[in-house]
């Protein structure tokens, strides 16, 4: 039916930067969405920019994840990010402005200090405080915080506007969007794949599944078995209110990111889980997780309990078993690439440009083989090492 | 067609000056009254807004009661020594 | 993982329990809390306002009352009648959300404390709200909902000077009266359609010569009075700085064509009442669009039973329908609910109540017939606002804006467009923009209905959190 130089099966924040990277290059490109653009995690993500050594485990998370093995990927993140408004000539409401990691326990002191360690191994640089001096520095901090990270470079962009601008730069570069289309097969003809979709096929070369929760079904229509769990977990945010938190406060222990956006509303996230996960439709929020995650954000910024709570959603994300991010090309299947996982909204603009690089065999910024899929498609070990216990796979074709 | 006067009226401070108001109305009804119309600013754009549904679905009408913040004005009664704060209240 | 693992949803929430749970105090909720308490139920009555009786029969207190007078007596003796029966009333408490069980009611308190719900039957009365489309200035304070009017006049308040109403729909004639009582001139009552000039539709109407003559009396009020009465016209525009000081009037078949300027100090609009139906969404209940309103109604047996079969919706919340009929379904929820609780009320009275619910609905269906389908007025007045117009009055978000995000590469639906713009993303949570949002976004696949959301209203941290250590709940 037509052929493309790159087909993205996805157009969230990771699909929507691949394919400027590509159109960029001069290469035809064909995003594809089953539903609207930016509409299920990259659309509901907290917006966070996470350059600090990140805390291990969201509420719920049965592995912890690999904290300094993301260093250099949230190093390489932060300078993207820098330059991200100028490359898009948009406002993304970017907002570099630091952030806090707090603990509270003697247990939580220590991964800081731990962490510390790290980030100055990785030439990343964070300065460990104690209570006292956390609170001189951010008063707005409660009694109870015994310790904080500072890392000048943490902040956050507006997650509803991130991937639109990097489709609407895609476009002026020529790539076409083609949303509420989904992708029902990925055959392999000759030395180009056929994507088909229920208004017809398109063959191409290359294939990139960023696909979020629906990775594992995408890798499926081509035979290969990606590992991924799709979770949702939900944001809650309040009314406007006046300038008040200016940096990203998080907590080393506890699933916990506050700070004030743009607009003015404080948004409240951390990874909660949501009441249900939906991905036929739209997955919800819940009370459980509300009141989970409020309690714990009053407590470490007790100003928050005379704000008022607007709104709450949930969206999904897709974890690896190892809760680590997977990028790159998908063993034995010539011309599939894959790029999700965890901080995905935080690492987008650098895994648009590995993805880019490596499509047209160059080498990326950074050495993500670490992060490369066939840890996913090898056989599981046993029965112990399969998925971990907050997996609820939905049904939902891509 | 006015209102006879019955009640004997109550007074409250809007904005920290005492006025008189008649007892049972709304505090919407109250400032209306008072000629106000200005019961809090837009925060996008800066400007004045008044009271708009009446029912409490619009919040154009919120005020602050007696240090309580965001109080839906149209839902809330008058109280002898009542301590109405528009957004004009506010930032003086 | 499941959410259920964190356990207790709202630390230290004080909890209720009842065979019965009504939300809503207005005509429906009434009535069926009189009726479930007389048929033996144990009643909890939750309702947001100050006192019980929701927006129709809604009372100033009692030193208003004698000084203006009770505009709908029969809405007090409905209320007293409600607690005599022994109905546990809780008026000044917002329910805000739904327990992830999706049965749990959660509230909050006047003072804020967070309440758990319980019961075996939950009855929506959650009432309507007015139908706004937005035009340029209507932002501007002294431009209000008819309803705004309403309530303000019987509170004795003189609005303004002079005003206009306008908007489409019956409810526009008594409140240009209700302003004329308070010494309000009206310069001129603006009506979308032309009801009042009825087509061949209209006349099966005239079988209920009663209500007709009702408005007939207040249009000859409004004659006598000299307010011009426009037919097939609509704002076109508010002028002001700061408030409103003039409205431009227009043909709505042809908007080229000014009616009139008048200069004035209020001016009212409306376009009918919307079924809140967000409450029984958060139940988990079924909904349907409705196609002459495009209104999100919930889907219901005829004695108000929602697809959740514990649910009820009643009164407005189940379709704008005027309030003789939401006493009829708040009286036919709550007889379905005592016979499904093996308490059979009397059959005949149950069939005398669904032949007077059908008399009634036919009465509703011919008035509607009489003004435009807002399904096809909203979209045409929200295509011809220009750019510059606000349609999210919240997050000051325009016309121009919304357009160009429902035209966004690769399509878009309302979701997409509210958070491409924020518009609907304010402090109403979309209830004023909602229709417009709609309907300027495109045809097209996906949603396009503005979802229902916890909470139902701004929420006080607070409630969430509970009381500090050693404070009162």
């Amino acid at each position: 039916m037509s052929g493309y130089d790159a087909v993205v099966v996805g157009a969230g924040v990771l699909g929507a930067a691949t394919a400027l990277e590509l159109a960029e290059a001069g290469l035809s490109v064909l995003v594809l969405d089953r539903g609207a653009p930016n509409r299920e995690g990259s659309g509901t993500t907290a917006g966070n920019l996470h350059i600090q050594a990140v805390h291990t485990r969201r509420p719920g998370q049965a592995v912890p994840l690999d904290s300094e093995g993301l260093l250099p990927a949230q190093k390489a993140a932060d300078g993207l990010w820098a330059q991200a408004e100028e490359r898009l000539d948009a406002d993304l409401e970017v907002r570099r402005n630091g952030g806090f990691m707090v603990a509270e326990t003697a247990e939580q002191r220590q991964e800081l200090r731990t962490k510390h360690v790290w980030e100055r191994r990785a030439g990343l640089e964070t300065e460990l405080l104690d209570g006292d001096a956390a609170r001189a520095a951010l008063p707005l901090l409660g009694p109870t915080v015994t310790a904080a990270t500072w890392c000048p470079h943490d902040g956050y962009a507006n997650p509803l506007k991130a991937a639109p601008a990097y489709l609407a730069a895609a476009g002026r570069r020529g790539a076409r969007v083609e949303a509420f289309t989904p992708v029902t097969g990925l055959e392999r003809r000759g030395a180009a794949w056929r994507v088909r979709t229920p208004r017809g096929h398109h063959d191409t070369p290359v294939v990139v599944n960023t696909a979020g929760p629906w990775i594992s079904d995408v890798g499926a229509l081509a035979g290969v078995d990606l590992r991924m769990s799709p979770v949702a977990i939900q944001m809650h945010v309040t009314v406007r209110e006046r300038p008040v938190l200016h940096h990203l406060v998080q907590h080393i222990g506890e699933g916990m990111s506050v700070k004030q956006v743009t607009a003015g509303n404080l948004l409240l996230g951390g990874g909660w889980p949501a009441r249900r996960m939906d991905l036929d439709g739209r997955s919800s929020a819940g009370v459980a997780g509300l009141a989970g995650n409020v309690a714990q954000a009053a407590r470490i910024l007790p100003f928050l309990a005379r704000l008022r709570l607007l709104r709450m959603w949930a969206g999904p994300l897709a974890a690896t078993p190892d809760e680590m991010p997977v990028i790159g090309p998908v063993p034995g299947r010539e011309g599939l690439y894959v790029a999700g996982g965890t901080y995905a909204f935080t690492f987008a603009p650098l895994w648009g440009e590995t993805l880019g690089r490596m499509i047209r065999g160059q080498s990326p910024r950074i050495d993500v083989s670490a992060f490369a899929p066939d840890r996913l498609t090898a056989p599981a070990g046993g029965a112990d090492t399969a998925v971990p216990a907050h997996t609820e796979k939905g049904t939902a074709p891509c | 067609m006015t209102p006879r006067t019955a009640a004997a009226q109550v007074e409250v401070t809007v904005d920290g000056r005492p006025v008189l108001v008649r007892p049972g109305t709304s505090v919407a009804a109250a400032l209306l009254e008072q000629g106000r119309w200005d019961f809090r600013v837009d925060p996008v754009s800066g400007r004045d807004r008044g009271p708009y549904c009446g029912m409490g679905v619009c919040l154009e009408c919120e005020v602050t009661v007696d240090g309580r913040a965001h109080v839906r004005s149209c839902l809330e009664r008058v109280r002898a020594g009542m301590r109405i704060d528009t957004a004009a209240g506010e930032d003086a | 993982m499941s959410a259920d693992t964190f356990a207790p949803s709202l630390p230290a929430a004080a909890e209720l329990s009842a065979d019965a749970a009504v939300v809503g105090a207005g005509p429906a909720g009434l009535a069926a809390a009189l009726e479930l308490a007389r048929g033996g139920l144990d009643v909890l009555l939750l309702d947001e306002q100050a006192e019980p009786g929701g927006q129709y029969y809604r009372r100033p207190g009692p030193e208003v009352l004698d000084a203006v007078g009770d505009h709908r007596p029969e809405g007090g003796r409905l209320v007293a009648r409600v607690r005599a029966a022994g109905v546990r009333v809780l008026s000044g408490h917002t329910v805000w959300g739904v327990d992830d069980d999706r049965r749990t009611l959660l509230a909050a308190s006047p003072g804020g404390a967070a309440l758990r719900v319980r019961a075996r039957w939950v009855v929506a009365a959650t009432g309507a709200y007015e139908r706004s489309v937005p035009f340029p200035g209507w932002q501007l304070p002294g431009v209000v909902t008819p309803g705004l009017a309403q309530h303000m006049s019987a509170e004795g308040v003189r609005l303004g000077r002079r005003a206009v109403v306008a908007g489409s729909g019956p409810f526009l004639l008594p409140v240009a009266c209700a302003l004329l009582e308070r010494g309000v001139r009206v310069a001129a009552v603006a009506e979308a359609g032309r009801p009042y000039t009825p087509g061949p539709a209209a006349l099966g109407a005239l079988r209920f010569p009663a209500r007709l003559a009702e408005l007939a009396s207040y249009a000859a009020r409004l004659a006598r009075h000299g307010v011009r009465l426009h037919q097939d016209t609509v704002v076109a525009r508010a002028h002001g700085a700061d408030r409103v000081e003039a409205a431009t009037l227009v043909r709505f078949s042809d908007p080229g064509e000014v009616v009139a300027r008048h200069d004035v100090d209020l001016l009212c609009v409306g376009y009918g009442f919307r079924p809140q139906a967000d409450l029984a969404q958060l139940l988990g209940c079924a909904v349907d669009r409705d196609p002459a309103t495009g209104d999100t109604v919930p889907r219901l047996t005829p004695a108000g039973r929602a697809s959740v079969p514990h649910v009820y919706v009643v009164g407005e919340a189940a379709g704008a329908a005027g309030a003789p009929t939401a006493l009829a379904r708040g009286r036919a929820a709550a007889l379905d609910i005592l016979a499904a609780s093996g308490r059979a009320p009397d059959r005949g009275e149950r069939r005398r109540l669904a032949v007077r619910m059908a008399s009634l609905a036919r009465f509703t269906r011919l008035t509607a017939a009489l003004y435009p389908a807002p399904a096809e007025l909203v979209p045409a007045l929200a295509r011809r606002l220009p750019g510059s117009a606000l349609v999210c009055r919240c997050e000051c978000v325009t016309a121009g804006a919304v357009r160009g995000a429902a035209a966004a590469a690769g399509g878009s639906d309302v979701p997409a467009v509210k958070g491409g713009t924020r518009a609907g993303m304010g402090l109403c949570q979309a209830r004023e923009c909602g229709p417009a949002l709609e309907a300027l976004r495109a045809d097209g696949p996906g949603t396009g209905a503005v979802p229902a959301r916890v909470p139902l209203r701004p929420l006080p941290l607070a409630a969430v959190l509970g009381p500090a250590p050693g404070e009162d709940a």
